[in-house]
């Protein structure tokens, strides 16, 4: 018996199956996360080396930057950028250390109820997740900076 | 090993990010908490000048640019990669990214070097 | 007649033959506890709906055959009560990120070819002594731990329907062929890694795995292809500076000989029956 490949319904999920993190664990929005905040984090980057090289115009177009930035909604936006790199460099070192084989056990006969290598970095996870709410609390102090 | 060797690099260039990057939010972001001095003052554009005539101030924005960049260019490259691209198009992403990396390290070095050798007063 | 209760099942239908679209079907059964989600399609099959397809074989969660998107989750329909779900409606679809035959019937071909891709098979250096065994090859049960684990899959394709990478990336080899590698890469029966490496190192191996971990949640034999696939990572990182499978370190070969006095010094105990 062979399929017909040419009738069957592509079923892949796409850019919704990337996206959507459904009802699947924790660390599948954490997954998201990071993608989300590392794709932020570079677009800001590029901005930020052309934004910067602004000093060559001279002190009066820096100075001019430099005062819209000081405006209340850039520095609502630079802590949201503060909040996004914590978030992924905190999570980044969860995956360092979990996508080189830490924090997982070691492999086991598996034993209904399975405990998968999620479930067994969960505490690491949590950690991470505290401390990095920590950092973004502490840090939310530049937006009152005068 | 060229995809474990681009991988192995993207993970080892993160320790240059975190403490540079941290210094750099400390004195530019936080410089009212780290050194009792108000964010404007620290990104007036004398003292940024100042700031910048230093070896070290040179050598730390150099490597942050040079890990930032290529970490942060590997990462959009996979994603871009995970699509279903085809052959052509992945070329043209791999060389494109290549391209617009160096192209942007261009300018930021350019930056960099330029503010090393400002006259004192911009 | 024991507790049941009212549920109403939404089933993907797709016919080749006539549908260019999949749509869904709604059918309500009185179910009882205990009654697993295949049950209920045989039902439905037999009392209202006599052309639903799917596929199933054993009807206790070892052959992998009846993987099927039910409430949004990849699970084997046969190892899930439809109680247990918890919902008065139940969606039944086809998994995710395999073309779609008919009604829950997923072309698990894509599985199949990159499950072959990463060669699932011992590499040994004496490839004669694999193929006409004079003896048994020397492995103790610490060896043997180290990869026991994802021996037990059984290719359900569960897992790659809920990876993320897989549902964008056609080319990316997915949870189940990954874990295989290290499964081999790990076997002290193996050597093979350099020969793998062609598949592993290329872009769309285990770097394109960013440990969301749905594999292995998914996976209903407790296999943790992600697990797998970070030790695997691992491996590479460590073959790559120098540290790899060598050869030196493959299982010898205890001959046959020696084997049977062996299990011959290993005497049953005596007899308590006269």
């Amino acid at each position: 018996m062979s399929t017909n490949k040419s009738s069957s319904y592509n079923n892949r999920l796409g850019l919704k199956g990337w996206m959507y993190a459904g009802r699947y664990s924790f660390e599948r929005y954490l997954y998201l996360g990071h993608r989300l905040s590392g794709l932020g984090l570079i677009a800001y980057m590029v901005l930020h080396i052309v934004e910067t090289a602004n000093r060559i115009r001279g002190e009066e177009a820096w100075a001019g930057l430099m005062a819209l930035f000081a405006s209340p909604p850039f520095r609502v936006i630079e802590y949201l950028l503060f909040v996004m790199a914590i978030f992924h460099a905190l999570n980044g070192v969860r995956l360092i250390l979990v996508e080189l084989g830490f924090f997982l056990g070691k492999p086991q006969e598996p034993v209904y109820p399975y405990k998968s290598s999620i479930m067994k970095h969960r505490p690491l996870t949590y950690i991470i997740m505290l401390l990095a709410f920590v950092v973004m609390v502490l840090g939310s102090s530049s937006l009152f900076f005068e | 090993m060229r995809e474990t060797r681009l991988w192995s690099l993207h993970i080892l260039v993160i320790p240059i990010i975190a403490v540079l990057l941290g210094m750099h939010f400390a004195l530019m972001h936080y410089a009212p908490v780290f050194y009792d001095v108000s964010v404007d003052e620290a990104r007036e554009f004398s003292t940024m000048i100042e700031r910048g005539k230093s070896m070290t101030q040179f050598v730390v924005y150099t490597l942050l640019l040079i890990a930032g960049l290529y970490h942060g260019l590997y990462g959009l490259r996979g994603i871009l990669r995970e699509l279903p691209l085809t052959p052509t198009l992945v070329k043209v992403v791999d060389i494109g990214i290549l391209i617009f990396g160096l192209m942007i390290f261009a300018l930021g070095m350019y930056v960099t070097w330029w503010t090393f050798n400002a006259p004192l007063g911009g | 007649m024991a507790d049941t209760k009212q549920i109403t099942f939404r089933v993907r239908r797709f016919d080749p033959d006539t549908d260019s679209a999949p749509h869904w079907d709604s059918y309500t059964l009185n179910v009882p506890d205990g009654m697993t989600v295949l049950e209920a399609l045989h039902q439905i099959k037999a009392e209202k709906e006599p052309t639903l397809a799917w596929r199933s074989s054993c009807r206790m969660g070892v052959c992998g055959s009846c993987g099927m998107f039910i409430n949004d989750l990849p699970m084997l329909a046969c190892q899930t009560q439809v109680l247990h779900l918890n919902a008065d409606a139940v969606t039944v679809a086809p998994l995710p990120n395999y073309p779609n035959v008919k009604d829950l019937v997923p072309n698990l071909e894509p599985l199949i070819e990159k499950h072959a891709a990463i060669k699932p098979f011992i590499i040994h250096p004496n490839s004669k002594e694999v193929d006409e065994p004079t003896g048994e090859f020397i492995q103790s049960a610490e060896e043997r731990e180290a990869f026991s684990q994802f021996t037990y899959c059984i290719k359900c394709g569960l897992c790659l329907s809920a990876c993320p990478t897989v549902a964008t990336d056609p080319l990316f080899l997915g949870p189940q062929a990954l874990a295989q590698a290290y499964r081999y890469t790990a076997d002290n029966r193996d050597c093979g890694l350099k020969e793998r490496l062609v598949a592993l190192d290329a872009f769309h191996g285990p770097y394109q795995c960013h440990m969301a971990g749905a594999c292995s949640q998914a996976c209903p034999k407790g296999v943790d292809p992600a697990f797998g696939i970070q030790l695997l990572k691992r491996t590479l990182v460590l073959d790559s500076i120098g540290f790899g499978n060598k050869p030196k370190h493959v299982a010898k070969v205890m001959p046959l000989a020696d084997v049977v006095k062996q299990i011959e010094e290993f005497a049953p105990p005596p007899r308590t029956v006269k």
